[in-house]
């Protein structure tokens, strides 16, 4: 039997038009035509475009530069969401035990979430000023130690913190709210079973969180792959020497700034396939999330 | 099972979705505006500086509308070079594009052959182009020598010496030649100074404005002026003597890199360099900081070369393809009105932009501006432009461009930072680059330079 607060199934359709059409003309049909330029030869004011067939992919694929992009993105990946939600599980599991000044961090932690990302970076360039930061002391001591200007690992570092920094808020609400809805009994029930706190984390409050830890992490993969353009663009405009080049900036740069559409386009194609092949590894893992309670 | 995910997901997907499909709304809006904009009498003037130039754009707009009544120019700010070229390229696609539209030196090669734009020449036959100066009506003009945008806001490359540090050693003159520039460095590094010399590493400093001032080419076929199948050529010749130089001239501490020093880009305005190459709009930040310490110069050669002029920087306006006879005769009177004497002297003096004619710059000097503050870069600047030209310092013909200074900052960084041999990053920035021509010329297979 249907359910439901509408009889006809028109209503719905009606309700959902306005933001499906919005959908298809522009994320559907940008999209699709990525995919139906990454086989020609594009120019940026039109007049001609060669089929070429796979040859972007080939010249894409045998190209060194779009693979150490995908590298970068890759360690990124999983360095920026494996630390954005190990650092805010500790906040969260400290915050849930209702330590002191518990209820103020609580408040505290959230405020950067307000911060857009393009602000982050400018706050961030600032913070890391090899001249004028927190490790400028740190320089005049050792010369040399600390130049996210000229050293691409330490560039990479701003960046990976300044996206953590940016993240942290978010996974802390959710993985927060997953730990309070543990009910109550049965971590008092582990205790008077003599478990300590450490043992109630990894046999209670771990298994029971992992709806909101795959939630997290999910949202997190996604995000860092292409909300990293932000922070990107504002500290180190992809250097120096393209170290902070991720592939999502590549693509940017590519397209928007060398009117390269083929090969933008190509690279963006090749961006959503991946994308597509990560969520679907995770949703595989999704078999080992437990819902019940 | 999954219905929790979804139910879990759906409220922030639909907060993003609420706010996505506003922003569309918006965007539609601004569509809907432009494109009723676009079929009124009136033609429009997209132009990409903000700050102190969009106000001296927008005044000149006023002043061109005030001085006339038959047509009405509305100048239209795009917030910068690139988005400019991008929301051209996106208006051309769908047929409501601009009449005249002001583009960076960059996008050159792009324009010429996207078949989106007609040459100024072709526009107004009567107007003597050879008045503006030689290394900006040699940037903007085709292989045979017919100009394609009318140069607007034009700035070059000159040399900053801070008087009152090289007076410290006991220099009193300017440095000319880059022996000089050395020596000079020394005698300031030996009392101390920890940055004789600001050096840029982007190739408009390190390589275009190099190689032209001292004839030398980039790539084949006259830096690409002579068609389509050129190939880069600096890794073999003075570009890489320089670059070797500028390494072991900053190991040796007398040269220094933005990266180096706590002002970046600025380090000569901040007062810790003492010399450095830079455009002349650098002249509006570095007077405040340091007056009449300040002098400016050519930029330096190498003994034994020849000098000539380096390229022009900044932008041109172009004229666009498929409007009517109406919209033209529009764009005309707006570009003889731009183009006057006093139209440039006032724009120059309210942007830091040099006159691009030399009528302007004749008018200039025999004014009694010429010793304000707002034109001391004007003679300089000029000057620079109009030494004598050859094939090689026309200017910049290649594909890709944008992409190859981007390669080119990239693997000079990396030899500079100590990662790679300097000849190796200079041959894999060539190399790569000519991948960048290959794919360019297939892009645009069966269109013939003009």
């Amino acid at each position: 039997m249907r359910q439901g607060f509408y009889s006809g199934g028109w209503t719905y359709t009606l309700l959902v038009a306005p933001i499906l059409i919005l959908i298809v003309i522009f994320f559907y049909i940008p999209v699709g035509l990525a995919f139906f330029w990454s086989f020609f030869l594009e120019r940026p004011f039109g007049g001609g475009s060669d089929f070429v067939g796979f040859q972007n992919y080939a010249r894409v694929l045998s190209d060194p530069e779009f693979w150490s992009a995908m590298r970068r993105t890759l360690v990124f990946m999983v360095l920026a969401p494996g630390l954005a939600i190990g650092i805010s599980l500790i906040l969260a599991l400290a915050a849930d035990r209702g330590l002191r000044l518990s209820s103020a961090a609580r408040n505290i932690i959230i405020w950067p979430k307000a911060v857009a990302g393009a602000s982050i970076g400018v706050v961030f360039v600032f913070i890391f000023d090899p001249f004028l930061g927190v490790f400028a002391p740190l320089n005049e001591a050792f010369p040399g130690v600390w130049n996210p200007r000229t050293d691409g690992n330490d560039a990479f570092a701003t960046i990976l913190v300044a996206q953590i920094w940016n993240g942290i808020p978010f996974n802390f609400i959710i993985l927060l709210s997953g730990l309070q809805a543990i009910p109550d009994t049965l971590t008092k029930a582990a205790a008077m079973d003599g478990a300590g706190p450490w043992r109630r984390i990894r046999d209670i409050q771990l298994p029971l969180l992992t709806p909101q830890l795959f939630l997290t992490f999910v949202l997190e993969f996604v995000g860092t792959i292409v909300e990293a353009f932000g922070l990107i663009d504002t500290m180190t405009q992809g250097g120096p020497g393209g170290a902070t080049t991720l592939l999502i900036y590549k693509i940017y740069v590519d397209g928007f700034k060398a009117y390269d559409l083929s090969g933008a386009a190509t690279q963006t194609a090749l961006l959503i396939l991946f994308v597509g092949i990560m969520v679907l590894l995770q949703f595989r893992l999704e078999k080992h999330v437990k819902y019940e309670r | 099972m999954s219905c929790i995910t979804e139910a879990k997901k759906n409220p922030m997907e639909a907060e993003e979705k609420v706010m996505k499909s506003t922003l569309y709304a918006a965007g539609l809006a601004a569509a809907a505006f432009a494109a009723s904009a676009a079929h009124s009498a009136e033609i429009e003037f997209w132009y990409g500086n903000t700050g102190a130039v969009e106000e001296a754009i927008q005044a000149q707009c006023a002043a061109f509308n005030a001085a006339q009544s038959e047509h009405v120019v509305s100048c239209v700010g795009q917030g910068g070079y690139e988005p400019a070229m991008q929301k051209a390229i996106a208006a051309y696609r769908s047929s409501q594009h601009p009449v005249l539209i002001q583009f960076f030196d960059a996008g050159t090669l792009d324009l010429m052959l996207s078949g989106a734009v007609r040459s100024v020449q072709d526009l107004m036959s009567d107007v003597d182009w050879d008045d503006y100066v030689v290394g900006a009506r040699s940037f903007y003009e085709t292989s045979t020598g017919e100009l394609f945008s009318q140069p607007y806001n034009g700035s070059t490359l000159i040399f900053y010496a801070n008087m009152d540090m090289l007076g410290d050693v006991g220099v009193s003159e300017i440095p000319q030649t880059y022996e000089d520039v050395v020596t000079v460095a020394r005698k300031l590094k030996d009392n101390g100074h920890e940055c004789p010399v600001l050096q840029r590493v982007h190739p408009w400093f390190s390589l275009e404005q190099f190689s032209a001032r001292h004839g030398e080419a980039i790539a084949s076929n006259n830096n690409g002026y002579g068609g389509l199948d050129a190939e880069f050529t600096f890794n073999t010749g003075l570009v890489a003597t320089h670059l070797q130089n500028i390494q072991s001239w900053r190991d040796e501490g007398l040269f220094r890199l933005p990266t180096d020093v706590a002002g970046g880009k600025n380090a000569f305005v901040t007062g810790e360099c003492a010399m450095v190459e830079n455009s002349t709009a650098h002249y509006a930040a570095a007077f405040p900081a340091h007056g009449d310490a300040i002098a400016i110069g050519l930029p330096p050669i190498y003994d034994g070369y020849q000098r000539h002029n380096t390229l022009i920087g900044g932008g041109s306006i172009w004229a666009m393809q498929g409007h009517d006879d109406a919209d033209y005769d529009a764009a005309r009177a707006f570009l003889n009105f731009v183009r006057q004497n006093d139209q440039q002297i006032e724009f120059a003096g309210r942007t830091g932009y040099m006159p691009v004619t030399n009528s302007a710059l004749a008018a200039l000097l025999a004014s009694d501006k010429s010793d304000q503050l707002e034109y001391a870069t004007a003679a300089v600047g000029v000057g620079s432009l109009n030494q004598p030209g050859d094939e090689n310092s026309r200017g910049i013909r290649l594909g890709f461009y944008v992409q190859f200074r981007d390669v080119y900052t990239e693997e000079v960084t990396k030899a500079l930072n100590g990662e790679q041999d300097m000849q190796v990053a200079l041959d894999n920035a060539a190399k790569r680059g000519d991948e960048l021509l290959r794919r360019f010329e297939k892009t645009y297979q069966g269109v013939s330079l003009p």
